[in-house]
Parts: C-alpha cells; structure tokens; sequence
C-alpha cells in the first residue's frame, strides 16, 4: 500500500455557503496499480486529487480524515514548504488540458530541464542529455531539435506527451492523471493512455486516473472507485465493476452507455441529476433518482459493505434484510440492424461545398469538395476530430459561413449565396440548430421564457397568449415545466439547459436539425436523456438530424448513415453497419478501431490502427470521390479501389 | 522576510476561515440558516425496520432537485460592493455632497454667486478673512466664496455628468459597431490609432482657443476626445462576448443584428459602462480644472471650480488670504476621488470572478 486514505471530509465556502464536497471517503492506493476514479462533474473526484497534492483552493478546507503517505500525515500538512517534499517527487499529476499546463513563453527543454535540476540534480550537459533521453521516453521524435521548440509548435497529443515526460522526470512514485485525454482526439488518446501505460512498467509508478469516460477506465483500470456526489459509492476491481456491479448508480452509469443499446430503442436513462452540493443530504445521496431505492435509503446513508475480498459498495440493497434485486444484465446489443429505409427525394443535398477562410497566402479550405445527400427523417453523422471541419460544414447548411464554391440544395432549392428574404425567414423555421455546451449556448441574462420564445418572435408580432401557449408546449415537448418559463439559466442543471436549448430549436417547428456534437458536453447519465430525446422528437415528428461527433459508439446508436471528414475532405460515407462491418478508407479504420468500449476485456484485445497521410499512393492517379459499392463511397484512386474491394480480412 | 510574510498571511486566513466555519456551523446547528436546505426523508424515518426495507416508491418529478443555484448577478454584485467599506464611505461621502449641493442654494441666508458685496461706504469687501456672514470669506472683488464654490460644484458636475453621458453614448453605440461588425474593424482601427496619437491635450486647447470660452464649447471639447477610450474599451468587450455560442443560436433563430445587441450584449456591458461613466465624471471635472488653469477655460461670470482655484492660486503666496485656494480645492478633492474609489470598487463588485468568495 502507498498511499491510504481515511474518513476524509472536505467543505468548500461558497457565497457564504459551506458546501461539503467530500465525505467519509476511504481508500486504500496499492503499490503499482492503476486505480481509476469515475464519476460526473461535480462529484467530487478532482477535488480528491487535489487533496493529494496539497492544491485545494484558498476557500476549500479539510475538516477531518487522513491521507497516509510514509507514514506522512499529508491532511495535516498546512506548509507549502511540507509539500513541496511530495509535489512532483513523490506525488506528480498530469492535467487535463496540455495546451494550458505549459508555459507558452518557454522552450519545452528549459520547462523540462527545470524539473530534472530540481529533482534530479543534474546540472548543464547531464542535465540536458537527461532531459532528450526523457523526451524521447514519452515518444517524441527527433527529441534533440523538439527540445528546442515552444509548446506551439506541438501538436495537442505531442504537448500531452511533454506534460507527462515533465511529469516523470521528477520521478513520482505515485502519478495523478487527471482527465489525461478528455481534451484529445480518439486515435490520439489511445497511444496516451498506451504510454502511460508503458512508462507505469519502466518506473514501477502507481497510478490514479480520475476520468468520466468508462472506455478508457476499462482500457486502464486494475481497481476502479465509483464516485457519486462527493463519496465512492462502489470500489472494486475492474472486472468486479464491469461485469458484477453492485450500486444502482454503476448500473446505471455502465447501462445508459450506448454501445449496450439496441438501435431505434430508448437508451436505459436515470432521470434527473446529481444533488446541489450545498443540500445537506440524509440518507443515501442518489435514492431519489434510484428506481430500486429502498425507504430506508432516504432516511440513513448506507454503510461500505463488502460484496468480496476486493468489492465493497455503500448500498441497502447489500444489506441481508433487503429484498433481493437481480442487477441489470449487460448485453452486447449493438448487433446489425437492418438499415431503415427511406424516401427517394432527398431533404438536403450538399454539393462540391467548399467553405475556406483567409485569403491568398492564408487561405485555408476548412471544408473541400464535399457532397452528400440526406433524406426526410434520416439521421446523417458526421464524424471527425478536432479540426476535421465537421462543424463548419453544419455551420455552412445553417447558412452562417458563406460557402467558397459548390452549393447546398434544400427541397430542390438553392439555399447557398444570395436568397430573398422570404426565401430566408422559411429556412430558419426549418433547419434549426443545437449546441454542444448548454453553458454557453443559453444567454444567462434572459429568461427561459425569452430563450425559447425568440425565434417565435423574429417571425412577427404575435399576442402575450399564443406566445405562452407555444413556450409551455415547446417546455413540455423536452420534458421540462411550464413553470420554468419565468425563471433564469443558471438555475438549471446542464442536462435541463441542454433541453431549454432543444426546446428554443423546436418551438419553430423545424424539419431539418444541425446538432453540432450535442452530448459531448454533457454527465454521462444525462447523455442518455438527451439522446433518447432526440430520438423521440425524430419518431413523432419526422425530423431529419444532421449529427455532428466525434465519438462513433454514440453515433453508431443513432445514425443511420455516417460520413467521415478528414481535414475538410469527406473520406467515406456508408450505412452504418456497413461502415462498422466493412470500412474502407485507412482513416475509418483508425477512428474505429479507437473506439474506447466500456468493456475491460474487449478493450485489452483492441488493436489500434493509425493513420497517417502519406501511407497513400497517389503518384499516378489521384484520388476521387467514388461509389465503390452500392451507397458506400470512399475517396480513393482506381488503386485503392481494387485493394478496398478484396475480400475484408 | 517573504516567506514569513506568507506563513503570517496563510495563518491569518486560515484564522479567518476557522470562524467562519464556525459561525456558519452555529448558524445551522440553530436552524437559522435557511440556504441550507435537505434532502427530503419523506416521512420514512418513522416506520419500523422491516418496513425501512421495502421497495420506496420511485417519483421521478423528484429527480431533478429545483433552483439549482441561487445566485442573481446584481444582488451579488450589490453584497460585494456593500463589504467593500471604504467603497462605502465614498459612496456616503459623494451622495452627501451631491445632495447638499443641490440643496445649497435653497437654504435660508444664502447670497448670490456673482453678486459683489459693498460696505456701508459702498466699497467692496475684498479678501474678508472666513467670519459669521461670509463663512469661506470673499474673493478679491467681494463676491462671496461660499456661494461660488458651491455654484462652482454645481458647475462642474453638470459638465462632469454630461460628458459621462455623451462619452458613453457615443462610445456604447461606436464600440458595438466597432466590434460586432467585421468589416468595419479594420476601418475603425485604423481611424483609432490615427486619433488615438493625437495627444487629446492638444485638441482640448485647440478647441478651447477657437471657439468662444462657454460651457458648451468645453463640454463639447471634452466630449471630443474621450469617447475614443470608452468605444476601445466596449469594442474589446463585444469581440469578446460575439462569438458565444448563444449569439449564434440567435443568428441561426433569424434574430436580426440590432436585437442581439440590445438583448444579448448590452447586457452584459452594463456594470462596464457604468464604471467607465463613473470614472469619466472626476476626469471631465479635472480637465476642466485644466483648461481654465491654462486661462482658455469658463468666463468668471460662470462660477466653476477651475475658476475658483486659478483665482486661488493668485493668492497663495499671501498666508492670511490662502483659504481662497483651500476652499474650492478641498471640495474638488472630495467629488474626484470618491468618484474614483467608489467607480473602481464598483468594478471590483461588478466582476462575476469575484462572486464566489
């Protein structure tokens, strides 16, 4: 055992408030292991990590518990001096985001060398030579000339590499990974976490991931801890966890992820979201969104019991006087669904779009040549990283970026460059938009009433009654009440926000939606109640969805066809079990094989593919956009064809 | 000595929070404190153990627990700016002087500005020392002092408060242009930087010299320059705000460009122009100051505090007739710096980042 914590109970002073974030949480972190912590925002996980290095912010306060490091009592350290002895020697963290835990006006050698002279305590030549041979560690090429660049000049996966490679070279016995991939793409993140992994082995580390994401848990975890509101309500091994869950709260988290879900049926959703941290909770702190809640649930918290040796969960439902409940059973459900069918005509037709920004020597084509087609009640994904120009390719249909070349047809017509103002009011009735973050996507300063009225209004002048008709049915279209209406953003939950914005879209009555990575943003138990939303507002009213993500596990539950964009260009487009059963382009190949899949398991057998631009050949043809079998295109040349078109190894 | 000082800081707030927490630890064991609310029991606690066991019924309209945060921008705004003590006090202190300002002129015994007092043998009463009839004494042509620094006050923050105004008018509607529209931001940069190198001094001067010495020709040379800063300021703020993804989901909801501005920006802009209003009243007061020092400023027929203080200083080489300096200059103090400190603890207040504390 390295590390072992005991009864620790933290508050945080908020306007006043005293708001307890952590409490009673007990763990014991053993030598060499991968423990992860899960849980949604607010639960209280980084605040935990924080405690462990001694970084709780000026109003957060440890009111009583222990953290045991060599015989250290880290709790009662109050000194930076106490803790500069374990910061980055013994204890060491890697941040979420690596374009904000660099110093942009310092080479990543002098920000590297820093941590080796003060740790290490080398000095000039030695020093230097420690430093490449720990960049070239973390799988960095050419590190004797990288060693010499600014974080700009590092892509998001290769600065993620530096902040581990400083990271290590303090020699921690124990590494916090706090979100290490969140903020980076799927391929990439692999090899990250297939680092971390390698360096774990080389310097005999422990390591504590803290991660939302059940993929990359499954990918990494010997021992997983299940946070909810501020206390771990299940601790078990990773297998323990995946496949013999004992708290509603980890069947519910592991259920409501999509790739358990069968296609044009509800995903499994709890209702509801985590409790206000300032409520002073009795009894068990998910009870009131737990459908299997006992009544003693509501009056006292449930004690840590043990399920086994290594799996203890703090539910009644252990206890020998409950009734017996049979755990939800996990099924791979995800198998081929026939693909629906659909009208002849097209909704939306997108041809040869080029939108590019900048001029002349600047110019840069965000989306190329791009062309597809989607039909009424259809739902069109469209996957790609960061940068892929996924979102201004929706941004182009919703008629903001003014398209460079080609044109976009809706219902025959084009929409696309100069049209009348009629022509103008009817499309923004019909294609309507929803955004990927409910914080910033709803105006804090209107209320709900105003948000969701506005589009109603910008049609014309309508009376005080019909507009409270529409805004109470709009509400109650999203699952929200009417008496909402009067009050203002901040009030809501993130879940509620996002459904306040569905709500603003809806209440025009639209035919066409853009959701521009919709649930990227959101908990993972509010993901399910948003896309089951969406699918229902799709069954009742026909709508056609333009779904922009780039996670594939999610898009392969509700798309009908997916597109993948590389860098503008749209490298192949088929039916979605097609393109999960046979997909063509190398790039697909890599998104899919990335995938992270909430199964311990399955994620151990996964190969990643990975991609890189010059694998093609290009020299005698170049590619073009081509149908290479029936409604399955691929940007290829007559070469790749051929080879695309062997039988699937 | 710096380390030190950081162990006597970290000590004194962890002092400082150990009260709290005990403050607010009594204030709940009492039940006084009606923000902290629980989670229901619904009733449950009472039943026997057995029945504790049941299955509860599972509601789901009680999922989502309600008003998920109370906080109301303005009334933290106000409960920061009230802790801010010496925010406060100049707060008093301009409130008092304005009133009483006003109320001047009103009271009884009260002389007028530009009268010029003569004794019984009709010569007038130059440099009377203060006494019971003249309180501040009189001038050196026999007009009483009190009088004329308040009708001074009353002189300057008229221009003070109507150049905050224009300056934020013209610099509200110009920096919203400036920033919301694209295609004029190179124009309007450009034009900036030409006028912004123009030292507003000069222009201030050359105003004041070509025009005829009035109210209206220094209320209209202040205004001149000083919207430049205010448009630099709301410009920066809008290119800030512009590209949320709200103002978008406004674009794509048909919502025309002039309601976005009044509905989703200005908004936010309020506790900014207000403070760059509460800050362009002293300066206004103070250039005016100026410009009458330079001698191209209001005519002595027009009582104001630039006046008032250039005649002083003529007597300040005098000790006994020194009081005709003090007088208007004390007053000019106390409107410019509590317009300031209470202006900048405004700012502070305003700043959603120090709300959490």
């Amino acid at each position: 055992m390295v590390l072992s914590v005991k009864g620790l109970n933290v508050s945080f002073n908020l306007r006043g408030e005293n708001i307890r974030v952590l409490r009673d949480v007990d763990i014991d972190v053993r030598r060499g292991e991968t423990l992860a912590i899960v849980g949604e925002s607010g639960s209280g996980k980084s605040v935990f990590c924080k405690c462990l290095m001694g970084l709780l912010d000026l109003n957060g306060i440890i009111d009583s518990g222990e953290i045991i490091y060599n015989n250290d009592n880290l709790a009662a350290f109050n000194t930076e001096r106490d803790w500069r002895k374990i910061r980055g020697r013994e204890i060491a963290m890697v941040m979420q985001d690596p374009m904000t835990s660099l110093n942009p006006l310092l080479t990543i050698g002098k920000q590297l060398l820093e941590a080796i002279e003060l740790h290490q305590g080398l000095r000039g030549p030695a020093a230097r030579d420690a430093a490449i041979d720990c960049l070239a560690d973390v799988g960095i090429p050419q590190p004797d000339k990288r060693f010499k660049q600014y974080p700009h000049e590092f892509s998001g996966g290769m600065r993620q590499r530096v902040v581990i490679a400083i990271a290590i070279a303090c020699r921690p016995k124990i590494l916090i990974c706090d979100e290490p991939t969140t903020a980076i793409d799927v391929t990439i993140q692999a090899q990250i976490l297939e680092l971390i992994k390698n360096l774990q082995k080389k310097y005999d580390l422990t390591t504590v991931y803290v991660t939302h994401d059940l993929g990359v848990v499954a990918n990494v975890a010997d021992r997983v801890a299940v946070m909810y509101a501020g206390e771990f309500v299940e601790i078990g091994e990773a297998n323990d966890i995946f496949y013999n869950a004992r708290h509603p709260y980890t069947w519910a988290l592991l259920l409501s992820m999509p790739q358990w879900a069968k296609k044009g049926e509800d995903l499994y959703s709890i209702e509801g979201s985590p409790p206000s941290l300032a409520m002073h909770i009795s009894g068990d702190a998910f009870a009131p969104r737990n459908s299997h809640a006992l009544k003693i649930d509501f009056v006292e918290r449930p004690p840590m019991i043990s399920v086994s040796e290594t799996h203890k969960a703090r539910t009644w439902l252990l206890d020998p006087r409950a009734p017996k409940i049979d755990p939800p059973t996990l099924v791979h459900a995800n198998q081929a669904t026939p693909a629906k069918s659909f009208a002849t005509t097209p909704l939306l037709q997108v041809r040869d779009l080029t939108v590019s920004f900048g001029k002349g020597k600047k110019r840069l084509d965000a989306v190329k040549n791009v062309s597809f087609d989607v039909y009424k009640g259809e739902t069109f994904g469209v996957v790609g990283e960061s940068g892929s120009g996924k979102t201004t390719l929706g941004r182009a249909i919703l008629r903001i970026y003014e398209p460079s070349a080609g044109e976009i047809i809706y219902k025959g017509k084009r929409i696309s460059g100069r049209i009348s103002k009629e022509e103008d009011t009817r499309l923004t009735k019909q294609i309507q938009m929803i955004f990927q973050d409910p914080m910033s996507s709803l105006n804090e300063r209107a209320k709900v009433e105003g948000i969701v009225a506005e589009g109603l209004l910008n049609l014309g002048r309508i009376d005080k009654k019909t507009k409270n008709e529409s805004v109470n049915r709009s509400l109650n279209e999203v699952g929200l009440r009417p008496e909402f209406a009067d009050r203002f953003p901040h009030e809501f939950s993130g879940g509620q926000r996002q459904r306040i914005g569905i709500a603003r879209a809806m209440i025009m009555s639209p035919e066409f939606i853009v959701a521009d990575e919709p649930i990227s943003a959101l908990d993972v138990s509010i993901r399910a109640q948003v896309l089951n939303l969406m699918s229902g507002l799709q069954r009742e009213k026909g709508l056609s969805y333009l779904f922009i993500s780039h996670d594939l596990s999610v898009m392969r539950y509700i798309c009908d066809r997916i597109a993948a964009l590389y860098r503008g260009v749209m490298v192949e487009l088929a039916d979605t079990e097609t393109l999960f059963a046979r997909p063509m382009h190398p790039y697909t190949r890599s998104l899919l094989s990335a995938v992270p899949l909430p199964d311990p398991n399955a994620e151990k057998e996964k190969r990643i593919i990975e991609y890189n631009p010059d694998m093609h050949d290009y020299s005698e043809q170049l590619p073009s956009w081509r149908e290479i079998e029936a409604k399955h295109y691929v940007f290829c040349n007559d070469l790749e064809e051929k080879r695309f078109l062997l039988p699937y190894e | 000595m710096g380390k030190d000082k950081i162990k006597q800081v970290s000590e004194r707030l962890n002092e400082r929070e150990k009260a709290f927490n005990n403050k607010a630890f009594n204030k709940r064991a009492s039940g006084g404190d009606p923000a902290q609310q629980k989670t229901s029991t619904r009733g449950y606690e009472t039943l026997s153990e057995s029945e504790q066991f049941e299955q509860a019924e599972y509601r789901p309209e009680l999922t989502e627990p309600l008003s998920f945060v109370s906080y109301s921008y303005w009334r933290s705004s106000l409960r920061i700016f009230s802790k801010n003590k010496t925010g406060m006090f100049f707060l008093a202190l301009i409130t008092l002087t304005l009133l009483f300002t006003f109320i001047q002129p009103y009271l009884p015994n009260q002389k007028n500005p530009t009268l010029i007092h003569n004794d019984a043998n009709g010569i007038q009463i130059r440099n009377q020392v203060p006494n019971d009839e003249f309180i501040f004494g009189t001038n050196a042509i026999g007009q009483d002092l009190w009088s004329r620094t308040w009708s001074g006050t009353r002189t300057s923050l008229f221009i003070g408060f109507v150049v905050a105004f224009v300056e934020a008018a013209v610099g509200v509607v110009m920096g919203v242009l400036w920033g919301y529209l694209r295609r004029l931001d190179f124009i309007f940069t450009e034009l900036y930087n030409v006028f912004d190198n123009i030292p507003s001094t000069l222009i201030l001067i050359l105003i004041s010299y070509v025009m005829h010495p009035s109210l209206q020709t220094i209320i209209f040379a202040l205004c001149l320059t000083g919207w430049l800063t205010t448009a630099r300021y709301i410009r920066n703020q809008v290119i800030i705000i512009r590209d949320r993804d709200y103002n978008l989901a406004s674009r794509c909801l048909g919502t025309p460009a002039y309601l976005i501005i009044a509905r989703n920006l200005l908004p936010y802009l309020v506790s900014i122009i207000t403070m760059r209003m509460a800050m362009a009243i002293p300066s206004a007061i103070s250039s005016e100051v100026f410009v009458t020092y330079i001698g191209l400023g209001l005519p002595l027929a027009i009582p104001s505090l630039g006046n008032l203080i250039v005649s002083g200083i003529d007597k300040m080489m005098e000790p006994t007739l020194r009081y005709q300096l003090i007088f208007p200059t004390v007053v000019l103090c106390i409107v410019t710096i509590s317009f300031y400190i209470t202006g900048n603890a405004f700012a502070d207040a305003s700043d959603p980042k120090n709300h959490a504390a």
